[in-house]
């Protein structure tokens, strides 16, 4: 499960994040990367459990969002992007997306790019750069032979249903609860 | 309807088993004082107990005599009825030619009807004055009272609206179907913050002024408050570092209506119960989802990355506004000392300011406001909303803009400045009554000005009427009594005696 940032990006503004006094840098994650990627995983799935009850985190979701994100790292079909900022906060990680392909035995296209987190601090919202993580993700995982793109999130995060809305997303297929 | 019973002033109360179980049970204890409505002396903290008991009396007082009156409004005519042929007219058939032009022309409804000058009161009783969510039906009281202070204050009709609802797009819902009666919505009483959703839906959604008094008129009079504050103190609004302490309808209004007015968002603070609000805060997502107008003002303000409680955020500023809980400690001495030189302190708490205001004046604080009318420097509502309706009513408004907002706060800033501006008289009292039309007609301009009025009236033509009309209730509620058709006020019942 996973959900965007604030997606609303102001109407009619283009989404380069290179704009004056904004910007990021993208760059494939690395194993160094992992302590400063945890907490940022950790708010994203803290934010879910906002939407519903049995999106409760976890008490050693710490040392799995570890475990995780280093088996991401080393599985070729699982991309880990970082997002640095510039300037003040060069070198700082202050966001991340993470996908992972996979097989679609039934149906066409055979592979497909599964995003399963973005997360941007907050001061870095809203302003272009969800849209530029979505671009820069959805290259790498058609590079990585991907011919369909899908998100997974919390049914009720309305925000983000909107930010995949206006970029073109539909709802594909729906996962329905109870508890057991 | 008066109950004709009590029209001779023999019966306090109208008996009740119910009531007199409540009245029995209630801790509030008898009426001992005949003195209500009249001002008093401003009390040290240490009356604070006295001014409970004070509150008990009214509150006892105020259940004798909606016992007695039974409502405080009610429909009068407006038309005269020299005998029942005038229905002819007033009614079937001749109001059937009436009802054509309106639907051949809808905006006509503003002016063959009293359309133009009725507001509905509409809650869902889920924050009620400090009482919190008791319910529409207990918050009718309250919404009575506002609808006679819309009437006395602004000459404005108003109906109470209490609503069962139980989402806000059914309150959205709702009030929009309730429109077409309306001139203009006052929503009341709203919990935060679903009231800044259902503001922002229905003032989509209508072609009438939409108004929430705890949102647009505290902001309004705190602003316009600040900016004679400011005046007096030589500062200009760009230039100083204001935190905003509690973060609630009031507050996120009036940090939004600074921004217009080019406070810089980075010298903003706000401070809520978990301390100072910025954007890299734990709980700053989960306000993305509940609340997305405080979390807009999280990435937005504290340019300076400052982080703590209120203490850190108060060091160096010039500007407290403060409009969170009533209690006297929650801003000590010593924060306002570490202020910025003739630091400016508004503790709008009710009915106990965050700090009491000779204790502020003590540790340094230049100039003093409350929201209360003991004290010098009320920061009101009711100086604003009467006035903004007059205003957008008088011109048939469409909405109301922030920019009518902020037209409303400089106006009662600078009709204060034209009666004499002192640290002790920063804004109107309730006395200073001429005021209020110039809001009006300042409010009625603007409205023009945007291009949001049916009706442009000249200034000349929005003050006019706007004395006329805003004058004339009180000729009304004169006229009532003298004739005897509002019964006098019965006695105070005597301390444990009987009541009658």
């Amino acid at each position: 499960m996973s959900a965007t940032g604030d997606g609303s990006a102001r109407p009619g503004t283009s989404a380069s994040p290179e704009g004056p006094g904004m910007s990021i840098h993208l760059r494939p994650a690395r194993d160094a990367d992992v302590p400063v990627l945890v907490p940022l995983l950790l708010r994203l799935k803290r934010l879910n459990e906002e939407f519903d009850p049995l999106l409760k985190v976890r008490d050693d979701a710490d040392e799995q969002a570890r475990q995780v994100l280093h088996a991401n790292l080393a599985d070729p079909k699982a991309i880990v992007l970082a997002a640095e900022g510039v300037g003040a906060d060069k070198d700082r990680v202050v966001g991340f997306v993470r996908a992972v392909v996979r097989e679609r035995p039934f149906y066409v296209p055979e592979h497909e790019g599964v995003i399963l987190d973005i997360y941007l601090l907050p001061l870095y919202r809203r302003r272009g750069v969800g849209e530029y993580l979505l671009r820069e993700i959805s290259a790498a995982l058609k590079a990585k032979g991907a011919g369909v793109v899908t998100a997974e999130f919390p049914a009720q995060n309305e925000i983000a249903s909107r930010f995949y809305a206006k970029r073109g997303f539909r709802p594909i297929t729906a996962i329905h609860a109870r508890s057991l | 309807m008066t109950n004709p019973a009590n029209v001779s002033g023999k019966v306090l109360i109208n008996r009740s088993p119910v009531l007199d179980a409540f009245m029995a049970e209630s801790s509030v204890a008898p009426v001992a004082t005949g003195r209500m409505g009249r001002r008093r002396s401003r009390p040290a903290p240490g009356t604070a107990q006295k001014r409970e008991e004070e509150t008990d009396a009214y509150g006892r007082r105020a259940v004798e005599l909606s016992a007695f009156y039974q409502g405080k409004i009610e429909t009068v005519p407006k038309v005269p009825v020299r005998s029942l042929d005038d229905f002819a007219l007033w009614y079937t058939p001749g109001v059937a030619e009436v009802s054509r032009a309106i639907h051949a022309h809808p905006d006509l409804s503003f002016s063959l009807t009293g359309r133009w000058n009725t507001v509905a009161i509409v809650t869902d009783g889920s924050r009620v004055l400090g009482l919190g969510d008791i319910g529409p039906r207990a918050a009718l009281p309250v919404m009575e009272g506002k609808a006679l202070l819309f009437k006395f204050l602004g000459g404005v009709d108003a109906i109470p609206i209490p609503i069962q609802v139980s989402s806000p797009d059914q309150f959205i819902a709702t009030v929009e179907a309730l429109a077409p009666a309306f001139g203009g919505i006052n929503l009341e009483d709203i919990a935060s913050p679903k009231c800044f959703g259902i503001l922002e839906g229905l003032s989509k959604r209508l072609s009438i002024p939409v108004w929430h008094d705890d949102q647009l008129g505290t902001a309004a009079a705190t602003v316009a408050g600040l900016l004679n504050a400011l005046e007096l103190t030589h500062r200009s609004v760009e230039e100083v570092r204001t935190v905003l302490l509690g973060a609630g309808a009031a507050n996120l209004v009036t940090a939004r209506l600074l921004l217009a007015l080019g406070h810089d968002p980075h010298r903003l603070t706000l401070v809520d119960q978990r301390g100072v609000l910025h954007a890299e805060r734990d709980d700053v997502d989960e306000l993305m989802v509940r609340n997305p107008w405080k979390y807009r003002l999280a990435l937005r303000t504290n340019g300076g990355g400052r982080s703590g409680d209120l203490a850190h955020a108060l060091d160096g500023a010039d500007v407290l506004l403060a409009a969170s809980t009533p209690d006297p400690d929650t801003v000590k001495p010593a924060y306002v000392r570490s202020m910025a030189p003739d630091p400016i302190v508004f503790a709008l708490a009710n009915p106990v300011p965050e700090i009491w205001p000779d204790v502020a004046r003590s540790a340094g604080a230049a100039i003093v406001a409350t929201g209360r009318s003991d004290f010098p420097n009320q920061v009101n509502n009711s100086l604003v909303f009467p006035a903004v309706f007059r205003g957008v009513l008088d011109a048939r408004a469409r909405a109301i803009p922030d920019e009518v907002v902020l037209v409303a706060a400089r106006e009662l800033a600078a009709g204060t400045k034209r009666r004499g501006l002192t640290p002790h008289h920063l804004l109107p009292t309730m006395e200073e009554s001429e005021v209020f039309p110039e809001v009006a007609a300042a409010v009625g301009d603007a409205a023009v000005r945007l291009g949001i009025a049916r009706t442009k009236l000249s200034h000349e033509e929005f003050l006019d009427r706007a004395r006329t009309l805003m004058g004339r209730s009180a000729k009304l509620v004169r006229a009532l009594a003298r004739a005897r058709l509002t019964p006098p006020m019965p006695r105070v019942a005597r301390r444990g005696g009987r009541r009658r």
